[in-house]
Formats: structure tokens, C-alpha cells, sequence
């Protein structure tokens, strides 16, 4: 028995095994790239920001890496952000429960639901993706059927709040010590603990560990137990920095996690993978994110590079791992000191490719940087400014089309004043989301935040946060909390939108019979109000009417269509459906007509282009809406008029561009009241 | 005997869930109804079929959510160019193989990981239409392309004959051709596989391509149910066929599965919602109700396939 030379590995490779060294180069690219590019990116207040950014995801991810290591995985993890939360809300407000206690008690529902996946996974051989993608499911409908969906707690004391919001000393985000020092203990596990070693052999082969004499299936269930701790825990710091618990906490968060993981270098298959290699996968991640918010890009294309750089790290990771085990088969071989030549050209390759990466960043925001300063020689609207100012403006979710075409006034105003305009939002309403855009935004200096609320409790206190960096905020289409904001561009409030609705469904159902409601999701705060002021005003004005369900659409026409046309099978008493979900509209009137059924009314919230030719052909009574072109266009000019002082307080009329004079009371702008296009009129519209 | 036992605890399982409405409101059981049912869940059984063949290879695909949005809005586009029906069809089934064939490249090639691939390829879809479309639906379509501008009752029946053919054919061919048994061979052992001479690269690059092309057949029978394209579609189809395909019994770990087992995965999760609804039963306990089928279904096999796996 010959044995062979102990190798003493560098310490590059003692702290990345996997070559996670590649994400600093990567991190350095991105660094240098936005420094350039992003405004006030390379300060202290960012690096902070970002940390706060990532603390959710990073710790949903710190806690998948011991899962991913030992060859499993977990789909869940957002779910149980959700369930944590709403466990969390419930047993501190309906059980009275000291916070703490509750606090504690979601952990516990944490490690309770991940242990029942370790339980699932030794005891009936379920394979994780599976058990995973039920619970998955299974946790946020529970969280959703508790809460009926809109349930949700407020009005935490001030101490909770600050774990979210607060900074230590001024300076750094509470959140940081709590996530260090997860990490720290999770790295202690996963790097120096026996339990540790468990992991790694049990990822390369669970049946070989076992054979070692180690207990795999205990070691299983306190991995996934431990994830889902840290999944609750992420709950918990998401309700502290959004102060409210509701059941989509952590919607979408998963992916993200998972992405961080085995971007820094943990192996999907198991048994490679470091928790520092995580922290810089998450880094990548996030700061590509930041980064390219701070230079004026939207969101997708935060999302199109992430997957670029995912792909591209991965690829590059598979062939310098590939390679390493080629020089060390062939160093078994032929024990020859030559061999590691092999290995330096495959370092210049990962070079060349890593350039290739920061050229492809340095070309995205250099041609926006081009763009706008060439934009901004362009010649100067109406009311000149000295200096070209920038109207941020957040829509609640970029994909509904009601926010495309306000986006297009929004675009037509600020092309007549001269004003920068950047629009970014959340690709589904998403509060968690639109606040870091905010933040964003806070970071890089704009002039005027301009937005539409996707919950007011949520987004209210950073926009106090923009007002106290000395930025001026206005709100439109969806308001926030009164002192977050200088101005409401109002177009019609939830009591105008519900009366108005109801009206109209009483009106097209006769005036009595039941009437059902088609909403996006049962957790979207806007539409749950606008339900709450249909309800009242069917009950005051048209007693007759009676509301049979609420069903939710996803956002989705396609689901808005099946489940329109089971309501009206299994509801046979229901004589209108009232759809508040722009795609829904369409999508019902097209299930209508494909049953053929014209007993049965439709009306709701939608744009006059997606329901005309339905409009036109009775199988939508009436839409009601107001011109959400003209709301963007105003929007615009009131965010302009807000900064450079020709809006203020007390005004009672304010002169917006095509518009004309408009009536100011009190702080809001009014637009008019809500329409309502039917056959007659619809024609005179066209957005 | 012993493969169709998870395909009879489905039909076992379907038939339980199958007398619920008979408690509720009647007309579940009108024609009307199941068609409505057959039609709505066609795009998920084309895309499962192609998903049982991805996962009997031992990869998987979760790009196909955003493939298929990205497939609808080329069809679409083509159809505003002005180009005929069968024309569009054809290029909507050829992108969505070529964009497969560039997954499975990705994996068979560059040795990435599919689950990693494929999360890359579903956020680099999904935010490119975005960034393309700016959220704006697709109208003025020309009237042929709806329903490929046959009326709605020929329509309907077409969609779903066309559909159980593809359907049989797929199943007879993964069952009986070499071709199709080849995924079966990959799945299970990658190395024996290619010790009988087979190319599991290429098998695997052809379960992609497979997969892409079907989940543009899947857009295609979805949208042209409308007059106007949707770009945002899709959101989440991926874990809709993913769970309706181990549900049906293919094993993740590939070498397992089969059409029929889809079939009645697709059956079991795509009623779900419907009988709810005719039960009054309130829709926020709708994801709770699915998840926990799904893991009733995954558990019950595995407690009954014990023995067998032990053998």
C-alpha cells in the first residue's frame, strides 16, 4: 500500500473549492462598472442598502445551502416566509401573545415545517423537488386560507419595526448583525461541526454515508428543519421591514434563493459547496440589481442580466471543476509536475470570459448613460429648467396593461416638459419590491418619486425616508399614508371606484339577484378594497343585490376565462360579474361569449383597447375607468410643478399641458371621476 | 401489473374526487362543462407530455412558463405579418424547438445543470418579453387567427381530437419505438446507455427539443382560444405540468414514467379547482387543498411502492 502525497491545497482553493473565486472577479466587474455608471452606487449608505436588500433572500439562502450541499432541495422556503408571517400577525394580535413569544412561536412553525419535509423525505422516500413543490403549495394556502388572503396585522410596536427599518448608530441596517450572525452559526455547522462532514457525504452519496455509519435520516430532518427556521426568520425581518403580516410574504423569493446558492458555486447534484461561496453568489446577485437600478435601468433588465451571469458563472464553473478533475486524474496517473500547465490556460479562459461579462455590463449601462445624456441635448420643452430634472414613477406592476398606457402619458409629458422619467416597478404587485425600488431611487438621488402604491402601510414609510433625503413625493392612482407625500394625483377613491361599479352592476343585472366578483389575487390590498366599497355600496343602495364569491385570476386572462365560466355554471343565481383585474375583463367577456351566455352581465375595471370589440358585441355591458393615459400625463406634470415650486399647498387650480386647468383641493389634483365606456362612447377612446 | 399501480390509485383518487360534485350544485356533469374542462387543460397536458419525456431522462424544465409566453407572442406577431395560419403554427412549433434545443444544448453540452439552465432561460424569457412588449397585449390580430378562424363548435372538438392524437402517438412511441425507449435508457443509467451505444447527449438534447416544441404547440392551442395575445401568460404553468407529471408517478430521478400517468395527473389536479367551485367551497383554500392533494398523491405511492422499490 502506497499512500499518496499529502497536497497541501493554496489557500485559495482551502476557502473556494469551486472556484467561487471567479464571483469576486465578478463582483469587482460589477463594482467597477457601476461606480462609472450608477450615481452615488460606490458610497457607504449603498453598501448598506444592499445589505439590507439582501438579508431576506440571503438568509433563505444561507439555510438552502446545507440543503442543496446534502443533495436536496427546497421549494418552499417563500412559502414559508408567507406562513411565518401570518403566524406571526396572528398569534401576537388574535392570541395576544407578547411579540417576542410570537416571534418565537413562527420560528418554531419554521422548524416545524422543515422537519416535516426531512420527515417526508427518510421516511417515505418522497424526493425533495417533490415534497418541496407540495408544501409549496400547502404552506401558503394555509397562510392564505387562515387570512381569507387579505387578512393582515398591523401597528407593531416601534422595536419590531426597527429590525426592518432601523439603523445601528445611524449607520447600519439592524438587520445586519442578525444575518452575520446566522451565518457565522451556519457556517460554524456547515464548515466545522460533525454535522457538517455528515452533509457533504450524504450529498455525494447518501447510501455510502449511511454505510459509514452515519445516521442520515436524522442528519436530513435537522437540515431541513434548520432551512426552515431561517425561511421563518426571514418572514419575520420581511413583516418588520414591510410593517405589515400578510400571507404573500416572500412571494417568488425562492428562486432568487436558489439562484444565489449554486451561483456561489454549491453543487444541485450535492456534496460541493461552501456558505462563504453563498454570500458571494447572493453579493452578485443583489448588486447587479442595485447597480443597475442606480443607473436609471428597469427591473427586467436586472432580471435578463441575472440570468446571463447564472448561466455564464455555471458554464464557466463546469469547465474549470471539469478540467481541475482531468489535471488531477491525470496527476494520479502520471505523477509529473507538468500537468498544471493544462490548468493555467484554463485560468486565461475563465479571464477572457470574465471580460466578456464586463464588457456586456460596461455596454448596457454605458449605452443608457449615452442615451440620456444625448436625450439630454435634445431640444427643451415648454418651461425650460436649469437643470433637467428626474421624475421617478412606480407603477404597481409593470405588466398590467392599465400601467402601460399610463406609462405612455407619463412618456408624452415628459417628453413636452423636458424631464427625465425613469419607470420601474414590480413585475406583480409585489409591496417588498416596489419598496427597494424606492430605496433605489432614494440612493441614486432622483429629484421627484412619483407613485402608485401597491400597499400603502408598506411603501409609506420609505417614502417618508425620500422626503427626509429631500425628495419630493407624490402619489397617484394609489395613495399613500398623508404625511408620506406631498400631493395625491387622485383620480377616483376606492368609495368612487366601488359605487360606481355597483352601480353599474345593479344597473345591468336589474337590480337584484347575486352578483359575483372576479379579483386578481384574494392578498391584493387595492382590490380588496375596492371589493369592500362594492360590498357597502350594494348593501346601502341596492339591497336586492346579493354577492354570491370572490374568485381570484392570478393577473391572468386565462384563468380569469375558466373561472368566469365556472362561476356561472356553479352559481346559477348570479346575474353579473363584476371583474376588477384589467386582463379579467377580457378574459370573461371571452368565456361569455364562448358559452354563448347573454343572461349573465359582465362589467368591471379594464382599458378601453382590451374590451372594445367585447364592448362592441354586448358581452360586456360597460367598463368603468378613468383616462389612465391622461392619469400618467398628469402625473408628470404635477411631479414637475411639485419640485421646481409652482405647486403648493393652497393652490386650488394647477394648469396641466393638453389637459388644461385642473381643480386642486387640499393636497390632491383631481382628474375627474370615474367613466363609464359602454357601446356609445367607447370609440372616442383610444388607449 | 405492478407499473399500473399508481395509474390505478389515480383513477382511484380521480373517481373520489369525481363524486364530490354530486354534494354540490348540479351540471358538473354536463357536456358543456367537460369540455369546457377538456379545452381549458389541453396546454397543460401538451406541455406535460413533453415534460414526462424531459423527466424520464432525469433533467427538468421549468423555463416552459415563460417559453410559452414567448411562443404566444410570436404567433402572434407572425399572424399580424400577415402570415397564413399553418404557416404560424409551423414557426410557433419550430421557436419554441429551437429555443428547447437551446436548453438542452446548455445541458447535453455545456454540462449545466437542467434545473440551473432552466431557471436562467425562464428569467431570461420572461424579463426579455417584458422588456420587448412593455406589458402590452397583442391586438388587432386578423379574424383567422382565432381558432384558426374555424367556427367555435368545429373548432373545439378539432382542438381536442388533434390533441388525444398527438396524445397516442407519443404514448405509443415512448412505449414501442427504440426511440422512445431510449429516454427510458438514459434516464435510468446515463453510462449503460452509452456502454448499448446510444448518445445520451444527444437523447437529452432531443427531450429538450421536444419539450420546447410542445410547449409551443401548448401556446398555440391556448392562444388562438382568443382574439387577442396576453404576453404575460404562463406565469407558473411550469409547476402546474411539473406536478401534474410526478403526480402521475414519473420519478424525478428519471427512468420512470409514463403518458398515462400524465394523463391522469393532468385529470386529477385540472378538476380540482372546478369541483371546488361547484362546492361553493371558499377559493382561498384552494392552494391549500392542491398542495396537500399533491402530496396525498406522491405519499400514497410511495407507501404502497415501498416493497416494491425494496425488491
Amino acid at each position: 500500500m502506497t499512500e499518496a502525497p499529502a497536497v497541501r491545497p493554496g489557500s485559495a482553493a482551502r476557502w473556494f473549492p469551486n472556484a467561487e473565486w471567479i464571483l469576486l472577479l465578478l463582483l469587482g466587474a460589477e463594482g467597477a462598472a457601476f461606480g462609472v455608471f450608477g450615481d452615488h452606487f460606490l458610497t457607504a449608505a449603498n453598501g448598506f442598502e444592499v445589505v439590507r436588500l439582501a438579508a431576506e433572500v440571503g438568509l433563505l439562502a444561507f439555510g438552502l445551502t446545507p440543503v442543496i450541499k446534502a443533495g436536496g432541495i427546497d421549494l418552499s422556503v417563500g412559502s414559508m416566509m408567507g406562513l411565518a408571517a401570518v403566524v406571526l400577525g396572528g398569534a401576537w394580535s388574535s392570541l395576544g401573545l407578547p411579540l417576542w413569544l410570537a416571534a418565537a412561536f413562527a420560528l418554531a412553525v419554521g422548524a416545524a415545517g422543515g422537519a416535516f419535509h426531512g420527515l417526508l423525505i427518510t421516511r417515505l422516500r418522497v424526493p425533495p423537488l417533490i415534497a418541496t413543490l407540495g408544501t409549496y403549495s400547502l404552506y401558503r394556502g394555509i397562510a392564505e386560507a387562515v387570512t381569507g388572503g387579505y387578512g393582515s396585522t398591523s401597528g407593531f410596536p416601534a422595536w419590531f419595526l426597527d429590525l426592518g427599518q432601523g439603523y445601528l448608530g445611524g449607520v447600519v441596517p439592524v438587520q445586519l448583525p442578525i444575518v452575520a450572525a446566522v451565518f457565522i452559526a451556519l457556517w460554524v455547522m456547515l464548515h466545522r461541526a460533525t454535522i457538517g462532514r455528515e452533509i457533504t457525504a450524504i450529498g455525494f452519496s447518501p447510501e455510502g454515508a449511511r454505510f459509514a455509519g452515519i445516521r442520515t435520516a436524522r442528519a436530513t430532518v435537522r437540515v431541513y428543519a434548520t432551512c426552515g427556521t431561517c425561511a421563518a426568520l426571514a418572514g419575520i425581518l420581511y413583516v418588520s421591514r414591510i410593517g405589515q403580516a400578510k400571507a404573500d410574504a416572500g412571494l417568488g423569493y425562492e428562486l432568487t434563493a436558489i439562484a444565489a446558492v449554486v451561483l456561489g458555486g454549491t453543487s444541485i447534484t450535492g456534496g460541493r459547496g461552501t456558505l462563504q461561496g453563498t454570500l458571494l453568489g447572493l453579493l452578485c446577485l443583489v448588486v447587479l440589481q442595485d447597480g443597475l437600478r442606480l443607473s436609471g435601468q428597469p427591473g427586467e433588465i436586472a432580471g435578463l442580466c441575472a440570468g446571463l451571469v447564472l448561466l455564464l458563472a455555471i458554464m464557466l464553473n463546469q469547465s474549470w471543476s471539469r478540467a481541475r478533475r482531468a489535471s488531477q486524474v491525470e496527476g494520479l496517473r502520471n505523477p509529473d509536475p507538468k500537468s498544471p500547465g493544462k490548468f493555467k490556460m484554463k485560468n486565461s479562459q475563465i479571464a477572457v470570459l470574465v471580460a466578456a461579462i464586463l464588457a456586456g455590463a460596461l455596454l448596457i449601462a454605458g449605452s443608457n448613460w449615452w442615451l440620456v445624456r444625448s436625450l439630454g441635448r435634445a431640444p427643451a420643452g415648454p418651461v425650460p429648467p436649469a437643470r433637467r430634472i428626474t421624475v421617478a414613477m412606480t407603477p404597481k406592476t409593470v405588466t398590467d396593461p392599465y400601467f402601460v398606457t399610463c406609462r405612455e402619458g407619463a412618456a408624452e409629458a415628459a417628453r413636452e416638459l423636458g424631464v427625465d422619467l425613469l419607470w420601474d416597478g414590480p413585475e406583480y404587485a409585489d409591496p417588498a419590491i416596489q419598496n427597494e425600488i424606492v430605496d433605489g431611487w432614494i440612493t441614486k438621488g432622483v429629484d421627484v418619486v412619483a407613485a402608485s402604491l401597491v400597499n400603502p402601510k408598506a411603501i409609506s414609510s420609505v417614502l417618508r425616508k425620500a422626503q427626509e433625503h429631500g425628495i419630493s413625493v407624490v402619489t397617484w392612482d394609489s395613495d399613500a399614508e398623508t404625511d408620506a407625500r406631498a400631493f395625491f394625483v387622485n383620480q377616483a377613491t376606492a368609495a368612487g371606484i366601488g359605487s360606481t361599479l355597483s352601480d353599474e352592476g345593479a344597473r345591468l343585472a336589474g337590480g337584484r339577484g347575486q352578483y359575483a366578483i372576479i379579483t386578481t389575487t384574494l392578498t391584493d390590498t387595492n382590490q380588496n378594497e375596492w371589493i369592500r366599497a362594492i360590498e357597502e355600496r350594494m348593501a346601502a343602495a341596492h339591497p336586492a343585490m346579493e354577492l354570491a364569491t370572490i374568485h381570484p385570476c392570478d393577473g391572468q386572462r386565462d384563468k380569469a376565462m375558466t373561472e368566469a365560466r365556472n362561476i356561472i355554471r356553479a352559481y346559477p343565481g348570479v346575474r353579473v360579474l363584476i371583474a376588477i383585474c384589467s386582463p379579467a375583463v377580457p378574459g370573461a367577456a371571452e368565456a361569455l361569449k364562448q358559452e354563448d351566455n347573454r343572461r349573465v352581465m359582465l362589467t368591471g375595471l379594464s382599458t378601453p383597447n382590451l374590451c372594445r370589440s367585447y364592448v362592441h358585441d354586448g358581452w360586456v355591458g360597460s367598463i368603468v375607468l378613468w383616462n389612465t393615459r391622461d392619469l400618467g400625463y398628469l402625473t408628470v406634470y404635477a411631479a414637475a410643478a411639485v419640485r421646481d415650486g409652482r405647486l403648493k399647498r393652497g393652490d386650488s387650480a394647477f394648469a396641466a399641458g393638453r389637459l388644461g386647468t385642473l381643480r386642486v383641493e387640499g393636497d390632491q389634483i383631481l382628474l375627474g371621476k370615474p367613466f363609464v365606456f359602454n357601446r356609445a362612447n367607447i370609440d372616442d377612446f383610444r388607449f | 401489473m405492478r407499473a399500473a399501480r399508481r395509474e390505478l390509485a389515480l383513477v382511484a383518487a380521480i373517481a373520489v374526487v369525481g363524486l364530490l360534485p354530486l354534494f354540490g350544485v348540479p351540471g358538473f356533469y354536463r357536456a358543456g362543462n367537460l369540455r369546457n374542462l377538456a379545452i381549458d387543460n389541453l396546454p397543460v397536458l401538451v406541455a406535460g407530455i413533453g415534460m414526462t419525456v424531459v423527466i424520464i431522462s432525469a433533467e427538468i424544465d421549468i423555463s416552459i412558463g415563460s417559453l410559452f409566453a414567448v411562443c404566444g407572442a410570436l404567433s402572434g406577431l407572425a399572424a399580424k405579418a400577415g402570415w397564413p395560419m399553418p404557416l404560424v403554427a409551423l414557426a410557433t412549433l419550430a421557436a419554441g424547438a429551437v429555443i428547447g434545443a437551446a436548453n438542452g444544448l446548455l445541458v447535453a453540452r455545456a454540462r449545466v445543470p437542467a434545473i440551473i439552465a432552466t431557471l436562467a432561460t425562464m428569467a431570461i424569457l420572461r424579463n426579455a418579453i417584458i422588456r420587448a412588449t412593455g406589458g402590452a397585449w397583442i391586438q388587432d390580430l386578423p379574424a383567422g387567427f382565432q381558432w384558426f378562424g374555424l367556427p367555435q363548435a368545429v373548432a373545439q372538438p378539432v382542438y381536442l381530437g388533434a390533441a388525444a392524437a398527438l396524445f397516442l402517438a407519443a404514448a405509443w412511441a415512448l412505449r414501442h419505438t427504440a426511440a422512445g425507449r431510449s429516454f427510458y435508457a438514459v434516464g435510468c443509467d446515463h453510462e449503460a446507455a452509452r456502454r448499448i451505444g446510444l448518445a445520451p447527449g444527444r437523447v437529452v438534447l432531443a427531450a429538450f427539443t421536444i419539450m420546447g416544441a410542445l410547449a409551443g404547440a401548448a401556446a398555440l392551442l391556448n392562444f388562438t382560444r382568443y382574439p387577442t395575445i396576453e404576453t404575460n401568460a404562463g406565469v407558473g404553468l411550469e409547476l402546474q405540468v411539473i406536478a401534474a407529471v410526478v403526480v402521475g408517478g414519473a420519478a424525478v430521478t428519471g427512468g420512470r414514467g409514463t403518458l398515462l400517468g400524465t394523463l391522469l395527473g393532468v385529470i386529477l389536479l385540472g378538476m380540482i379547482g372546478t369541483v371546488f367551485t361547484f362546492l361553493h367551497v371558499n377559493p382561498a383554500w384552494g392552494k391549500a387543498i392542491q398542495g396537500a392533494i399533491i402530496l396525498a398523491a406522491v405519499v400514497s405511492d410511495t407507501a404502497f411502492g415501498k416493497r416494491e422499490r425494496d425488491d
